[in-house]
């Protein structure tokens, strides 16, 4: 008889048990953010019942293979852009580095280019440029590094990727220029601004790679 | 004075030699391990972009200095190249570098040696301490 009442208490105490993790379940799925979309950057203007979305300007510039690239090369593309010059010794070779860790993780990924501009185009050249990047041991058609004409890779810079590039005699390698790293979609809209001479916000381009990835 | 006081008197008279020495050879690796981390600070602020804090240095661009048998083959060279920069190809190895690297002429000896003493010791290359006078002469001849 005792031990009947025991096993009764004790199952009003496992259905309590059951009703607590239930709610804090339940809690814990309504409160978990949705894995939201990334970001749209820059300014978007409405259109009838369309939003237009800043996008990359059209640009043309040649790789170092001496190959024409344009928007089209990264049509239905995903790529990671950057501004940089191969005889900077202060936050380019720091970028390569981490650009390096993209380029690995990215490596089967098809859908993923890599494209690095030249802000020192007169001492960049293509062969220069070639020579850069089979020294960092890198695919041509995955990672393009790109020279051009000066104003231009400044303008679409500036006014395109919203990062900083400007000649400067007064900073010890001539030039200033911010180490972002530009996640750029594959309708040419910028989805996520890094700092390229950091690890961990590298991780979280990465991270935002594949996120892209899964959109639709 | 008899055998036993004379061994004292022996005794006493040596122990501050042995003091001495120890407390020298104490001060010494008082002052390799400020050098190292005098370079290391100084690696971190001149070197260590383009090498790699790791020392690993980055494909075929950046030579690696940790376990690098061009160090160990080229000490003048090393220490001279911090100053006066190096132009032309270099084999590290089995690997073929070929891009210049600036030097930085402000470096003073002493900075040179406690970098010097830094990258030396810090990846198993040869753990000593490299004193300024060491560099001075080398210094001395690369400048010529």
């Amino acid at each position: 008889m005792k031990l009947v009442f025991n096993s009764q208490k004790s199952g009003v105490k496992s259905q309590k048990v059951f009703r607590a993790i239930l709610f804090v379940g339940i809690l814990i799925i309504s409160c978990a953010p949705k894995e939201e979309k990334l970001p749209i950057f820059g300014q978007r203007e409405v259109v009838g019942t369309d939003t237009v979305y800043h996008t990359i300007a059209s640009f043309s510039f040649v790789d170092q293979d001496s190959v024409e690239i344009t928007n089209t090369t990264f049509k239905d593309k995903i790529y990671v852009a950057d501004f940089f010059f191969t005889s900077c010794r202060t936050i380019c070779p720091i970028m390569k580095s981490q650009m390096l860790r993209v380029y690995e993780v990215t490596k089967d990924m098809p859908d993923v280019l890599l494209l690095s501009h030249t802000i020192d185009p007169e001492y960049d050249t293509v062969a220069l440029l070639h020579d850069f990047a089979e020294r960092l041991e890198v695919e041509s058609n995955k990672w393009h590094f790109v020279t051009g004409l000066k104003d231009s890779i400044y303008k679409i810079a500036q006014t395109s990727y919203f990062a900083t590039a400007m000649e400067d005699k007064s900073e010890p390698d001539g030039f200033i220029h911010s180490g972002a790293f530009l996640l750029i979609d594959k309708l040419g809209r910028i989805r996520g601004k890094y700092d390229g001479t950091k690890e961990e916000d590298v991780n979280r381009l990465i991270i935002d790679i594949k996120r892209l990835r899964q959109e639709l | 004075m008899n055998s036993a006081s004379r061994v004292f008197l022996l005794f006493v008279f040596l122990v501050p030699f042995f003091l001495g020495c120890s407390k020298d050879s104490n001060s010494q690796s008082v002052k390799t391990q400020q050098y190292f981390v005098e370079g290391e600070l100084l690696y971190t602020k001149h070197c260590s972009n383009c090498h790699r804090p790791s020392g690993k240095g980055l494909g075929r661009l950046y030579p690696p200095l940790a376990q690098s048998d061009y160090m160990k083959a080229n000490f003048e060279d090393v220490i001279c190249l911090m100053k006066y920069g190096k132009q032309g190809e270099i084999i590290v190895n089995g690997k073929s570098y070929n891009k210049s690297m600036p030097g930085i002429p402000s470096l003073t000896e002493l900075e040179i040696a406690e970098i010097a003493t830094y990258i030396y010791a810090n990846w198993g290359n040869k753990q000593q301490l490299i004193e300024i006078q060491e560099v001075g002469k080398i210094l001395e001849k690369c400048s010529k």
